[in-house]
Parts: structure tokens; sequence; C-alpha cells
């Protein structure tokens, strides 16, 4: 007894020693990564999305780059202080997986011009500092489109995050994409405001329900929380970012999937060639990085033609969502007749389009 | 059987050797699970406990987490020992920042020296005042403070929500619930140039001085203890039981306030949803690790301090999950608090015939 205890304390500080003295001796050092998430790395969602990004440059780089990935930090002074320690740890690029992060990554890329960051969700540019969103709308509009398509009342429900520009298009788009196949739509939104609170976004589903909205848009939940309420009430509902088709089999409408590999990829590239320019990286279908997959089955087949042929103009440029005349939700004009909407004024929407009936939060 | 049996009087050995068994305890049995989960446990521990140590950097922000807590938990202690229980500290550190944050919100444009003090003012009697109302309640309706006071931490996080999503709104913020940045003024001094550190350490450590010297020097202090601990005793001896309990409040959402508002003022810069990590609720924790005594306290917070930054860098350095970093701090407080109640109390196996 009193011999297996000697040994595990012996070997824990001979483990101690050498952790200590391989700090020391650091040859051939390889690039390393470190992604911030805000939620825990779960199956589905946000940060599960973000993780997978880096998949293909594990399969380029080998040996060759190391991963830090550190999930579920809150945004604020503790965030700070743990992406400072990546950095000061020799990683290299900081892949600042959410909009809190923003203060204190760009305080790292101001210190240290060796430092590539990216930064999710943000407004802020430095040389080597790129915020990267992505076009949500374009997906949102096609399912739109199919919600008008599937509901019977007529009326939807979004329960959504945080009423940022990238999420009040969103419902924009999907608001105008419904209307495109039955103008007469309502749709309800609630803000949630949190990242990640299952039970608040659940019982936010189920208000909506109850209020008679019978097609439901999960609008930036990390957990398959409205999802799966959705299933057991009855009514379809769809979600940003990765498939939650498991835990809805028979009422899943679709996924507007992220797929953040070749923005990822692309940026450690220019990272390693030395070439990195910071920059608003704004992406949609045509970057390869937003696509709708796992389509409902429920969707009549003309309204699904439909879809297809929109999908197919968005991704080539022809088609933008927010092209006028589209009517502010006071009644004002929001894009004039026959305008596009610039990426610029998308990311800065924040204005609803005329048949949501929430008001805004102010 | 064994049986716990009360010692005639503490035991200092154990007293010293409680944390240092608790340590041990502690990395045996995480040391298992580490090398269950496949990780390089001198890696893990060299992160967790020794880092934190080995660089002024890591050092310095070891200090920042200590202000808060030291400051709290120095105000709950000395409600705690007459036994009056501020639950409730949360609630107060949020209304500091609330209150600190007033004037940069409504005066982003003001510059002078006055500023951050006024803002540290500000905060105390915010914390303060939203510890007036379970005050009130106890003395005049008997209402219990533990309740009352963490409710109102409840209501605070809903107070500080609305603000943020109304009226506090940065308006350049693309709608994001938080509040402008402060200006360079609103902001608290630098204690180390090149770290996080600010003043409010010091002021940490002067409140840790005001209350030894206030729990070990006076008669006030003797009266208000028997207030708390037997009414009517104090009642008999014409001490007020009301005065412990509205000391006892006001002192712990003074002090409460007071770090909410150095939180914002200082490391992060301006107020928004996430401004505190569970301060509050960890300072009670540290209270009692520190025994309820004022200097038992400044070696507790340090310690909590020390752990949480540990934690930090074994999920960034040692690669370890957040849920093991909290397993490991957690089962360190478990092992001490049973550690410690070998402190006052003894083993004695008897006979082995059941009682």
């Amino acid at each position: 007894m009193i011999a297996r205890r000697t040994f595990l304390q012996t070997s824990a500080f001979a483990a101690i020693a050498a952790a200590i003295s391989a700090r020391g001796a650091s040859a051939a050092e390889p690039l390393g990564i470190a992604l911030v998430l805000p939620s825990p790395l779960g199956d589905v969602g946000w940060s599960h999305t973000l993780a997978l990004g880096l998949d293909p440059i594990k399969a380029a780089y080998g040996d060759a780059v190391t991963f830090t990935i550190l999930e579920n930090i809150a945004e604020g002074p503790d965030a700070d202080r743990i992406m400072n320690k990546a950095v000061a740890d020799g990683n290299k690029v900081l892949i600042a997986g959410s909009f809190g992060y923003q203060n204190g990554a760009m305080q790292i890329a101001k210190r240290d011009p060796s430092v590539t960051v990216l930064h999710a969700s943000g407004f802020m540019v430095a040389p080597n500092f790129s915020p990267f969103a992505a076009k949500y709308f374009q997906g949102t509009y096609l399912l739109g489109m199919a919600a008008a398509a599937v509901s019977k009342t007529g009326k939807l429900g979004s329960v959504s995050a945080f009423a940022i520009p990238e999420l009040i298009t969103s419902v924009n788009a999907f608001t105008l994409g419904a209307q495109a196949v039955n103008p007469a739509v309502e749709v309800s939104v609630v803000w949630v405001n949190t990242w990640f609170d299952p039970a608040k976004e659940q019982e936010a589903a189920k208000a909506l329900i109850a209020q008679g909205c019978d097609v439901i848009f999960s609008n930036a939940q990390d957990t398959p929380s409205v999802i799966a309420a959705c299933e057991e009430a009855g009514v379809h509902a769809f979600n940003l970012n990765s498939s939650m088709k498991k835990y809805a089999p028979t009422k899943y409408l679709g996924c507007v999937a992220t797929d953040w590999s070749p923005f990822f990829k692309a940026s450690v590239d220019a990272h390693v060639a030395g070439s990195f320019v910071g920059a608003n990286a704004f992406l949609g279908v045509a970057d390869k990085v937003v696509a709708v997959v796992d389509w409902s089955s429920d969707i009549p087949a003309e309204v699904m033609t439909r879809i297809t042929e929109a999908e197919a103009k968005i991704a080539d440029g022809s088609f933008n969502p927010f092209t006028g005349p589209i009517t502010k939700a006071d009644d004002s004009e929001g894009v004039a007749a026959g305008v596009a909407l610039a990426d610029a004024d998308i990311i800065a929407m924040d204005w609803h389009v005329k048949g949501v009936t929430t008001p805004l939060p102010q | 059987m064994i049986r716990l049996v009360r010692r005639d009087r503490a035991s200092r050995r154990m007293a010293v050797a409680a944390p240092l068994l608790a340590l041990f305890a502690a990395i045996l049995s995480n040391l298992i699970l580490f090398v269950a989960m496949g990780k390089d446990p001198g890696a893990v521990f060299y992160a967790l406990l020794l880092e934190p140590f080995m660089t002024w950097s890591g050092f310095s922000e070891v200090l920042l987490k200590t202000a808060p807590l030291l400051l709290i938990a120095q105000g709950l202690a000395i409600g705690f020992r007459a036994k009056v229980f501020n639950i409730g500290a949360e609630g107060q550190f949020i209304l500091g920042a609330i209150f600190a944050s007033a004037i940069p919100v409504y005066f982003p444009q003001a510059t002078g020296g006055w500023i951050w003090p006024a803002m540290l003012v500000m905060g105390a009697i915010g914390g303060a005042l939203w510890a007036v109302v379970p005050a009130f309640w106890r003395v005049r309706l008997n209402a219990n403070e533990i309740l009352v006071t963490l409710m109102m931490s409840l209501i605070a996080v809903q107070l500080l929500n609305y603000l943020l999503l109304g009226p506090w709104k940065d308006p350049m913020g693309f709608n994001f619930p938080q509040s402008v940045m402060f200006q360079y003024d609103a902001m608290i001094p630098i204690l180390f140039p090149g770290t996080r550190v600010n003043v409010s350490l010091l002021l940490a450590f002067l409140a840790a001085l005001l209350a030894w010297i206030y729990m070990q020097r006076s008669f006030g202090c003797y009266q208000f203890l028997v207030g708390g601990l037997a009414p009517k005793a104090a009642t008999y001896a014409g001490f007020s039981q009301s005065r412990a309990i509205w000391l006892s409040l006001l002192i712990g959402g003074f002090a409460a306030g007071l770090a909410g508002a150095a939180e914002v003022a200082g490391p992060i810069g301006q107020l928004q949803r996430s401004i505190s990590t569970g301060y509050g609720y960890a300072a009670i924790i540290v209270a009692y690790l520190g025994g309820l005594h004022p200097l038992g306290i400044v070696a507790s917070s340090f310690l909590m301090a020390a752990l949480y930054i540990g934690g930090d860098n074994a999920m960034v350095s040692a690669d370890l999950p957040v849920a093991a970093v909290r397993v490991f701090q957690g089962s360190l407080l478990v092992f001490y608090l049973a550690a410690i109640t070998f402190v006052r109390f003894r083993l004695v196996r008897t006979g082995g015939a059941p009682a």
C-alpha cells in the first residue's frame, strides 16, 4: 500500500519535472491555432461547427499545426485572460468564437502583429484582425419559402438569441421568403437574450406554438432545445449551423448549415505565407460557407422547384433576397424598388421588414 | 466502530495540516481521473498548481482575481460571524457595477481625476442600498435574510438585463446588450504597469485591515456579535439586535458594491451582461475557508484566485476539458471541508459493539 502510494507520488513528480523541461526545449515550433468558444463543445450547433471548420487544416498541415480548443468560456475579463494565455503559450492564430470577445481579441491583435485573429460576428477590423460572419439570410430566405408552404395557420415563429444585425437579417429574409410563397404570413419573434439557455429557449418555442405558430425558426440556439420541443408539439422547425434532424426525425424542415473550413483554411494559408490582410469576411452560399441541407420531404414539389431555382440564383449572385421594394415594419420604405441592398447595409441592419409582428427591442 | 469525538480544544497541528492533506487527497484522486482521460498528469498539475506562480503576468492575474473575492468575503464574514447570512452578495455586486456605470454612461465625455473615485463611491452606495431591503424586512417583518438576499440577486440580474437591452445600450454597439466603453478617466489606475492589477487590490487589503481591527479590538464588535448570536441575551444587556442585522447587511452590501464598481471600472471597462463570474457566491466559500477570520480570508481569497487561474491555465496549456477543471476545484474544496472537521474533532475507535 505504502509502496504504491510512493510510486504514484514519485511518478507524479517525475511527470511534473518532465513537463517543465519540455517547456524549455522546443525546436521546430508547429503553428499553434487556438479556438475560443462561448458554449460547451456539443454534438451540434455553433461551437461544434466552428471546431469542425478546423478539420481541413488538420488534414493539410498534419503535425505542423497544433490546436487548442477552449470551450464554454464566458465573455468578459476571464475570456481576455484565457486568450492572452493562449497567445502567450505560443499560439499564433486565434479564432475568437463570439462577439463578446471583441475588445480583448483586438487588444491582442494590436499588441502583437505576428498574431492573426479571426473574430466571429464583430465589426472591428485591423491588419491582422478579421471579423467573420455568415450570410445566414441567404439560407433563411429559402427556408421561409418552405415554411410558408407547409404552414396551415399562416403564422410563423422564431426563437432568436440577440437582436443583433446578423440575426435580424436572418429573421427578415425568412419573412421575405415566406411572403414570396404566401404574402399574408405573419412572423412572431421571441428574443431570449442568451446564446445558451436550453430551458428558456424551449419555453419560448412553446409560447410561440401556443400562439398558433406552426413553423418555428430556431435562430442561433446552440442546442436542439427548440427543435426537440417542436417535434414533441408536432410543428415543423429548422435551425442554423449544423443539422439537428436526429432530434426531430418527422418534423425537421431543413438546416441552414455553415461550414467555416474554406475561410479558416484560407486564413491559415495566408498566415503561413505571411500574406494575411484583415478584412470583413461576410460569407455566404457562393463562398461555400452557407448551404441548406436536410430538406424535408413535406415541402410540396412545386415549391421545392422554386426553392431550387432561387438557390441557384443566390449562388451565382443574380439574386439578393434584400432586393426592393421592401417595406419596414413601421410602414416606411426599407429598400427602394429595384435596388439590391449592399453587404455593408445588410451587416448593419437594425429594422424589421413588414410582416414581422414583434417590435424590435429598443 | 469509529466515532467522531469533539476535541477539548482545537488542534493547531491539524489546522496547519488540513489544507495540505486536502491538497494531497485532491491531487491523488484527480491523478487517477487525468490518467484515465489519457492526459499527461504532470503537465496538468504543473498548469493547475505551479504555473500561476511561475510568471509575473500569471501571478498578476491571481492578484487581479484576489481583489474582488477578498473585498466581498471580508464584508460577508462580518455578518456571518453574527449569524446574519447575506447570500446575496452577487446581486449587491451587480448593483455596485450598475451604480458605478451610471457616471460614464450619462457623462461619456467627462474628464478628470474625480471620476473613478466617484464611481467606486457610487458602487458602494448601490450595493449597500440593495442590502437595505433584506435588512428592513428582517428587522421589521422577521423575513429570513437568506431567502430575501438570494432573491434580490435574481432581481439584480433582471435589472442589469433591462438596462443593457434598453436605456443604457451602446447606440453604436449593433444592438448588443452592453454599454459604451468607458472613457480613460472612468478606469481605475493600474497598480503595476503591464498588468491588469488596479488600485482596488489596495482597497481590498485596507478592508481586511479594518475588518481585523474591528473584529479584534472593539467593544462595538462584541455588542454586535452578541446581538446576532444571542438576541435575547443582547436585549438583556441592552445591546440592539437590529443593529447587528443592519450593520451586517449594509457592510456586506457596501463591500460587494465596491467590488462590482471596481470590476466594471477595472478589467472590463464597460457594463455588460457577464460582469461577474459568480464572485458573490464564491466569496461565501472564501469567507468560510478563511475561518471567518480577517487574516484567514486574505489567505483563502488568494488561494481561491490561484485555483481559478490554475484551472484556466489547465484548459489552455494542458488541454484539460472545463468539466475536469471544475471536478478538481470541487474535490479540493470537499477534501478541505472534510479535513478541517479534524481540527475540532478526532476519531475514536470504540469497542465494536453497536451503540
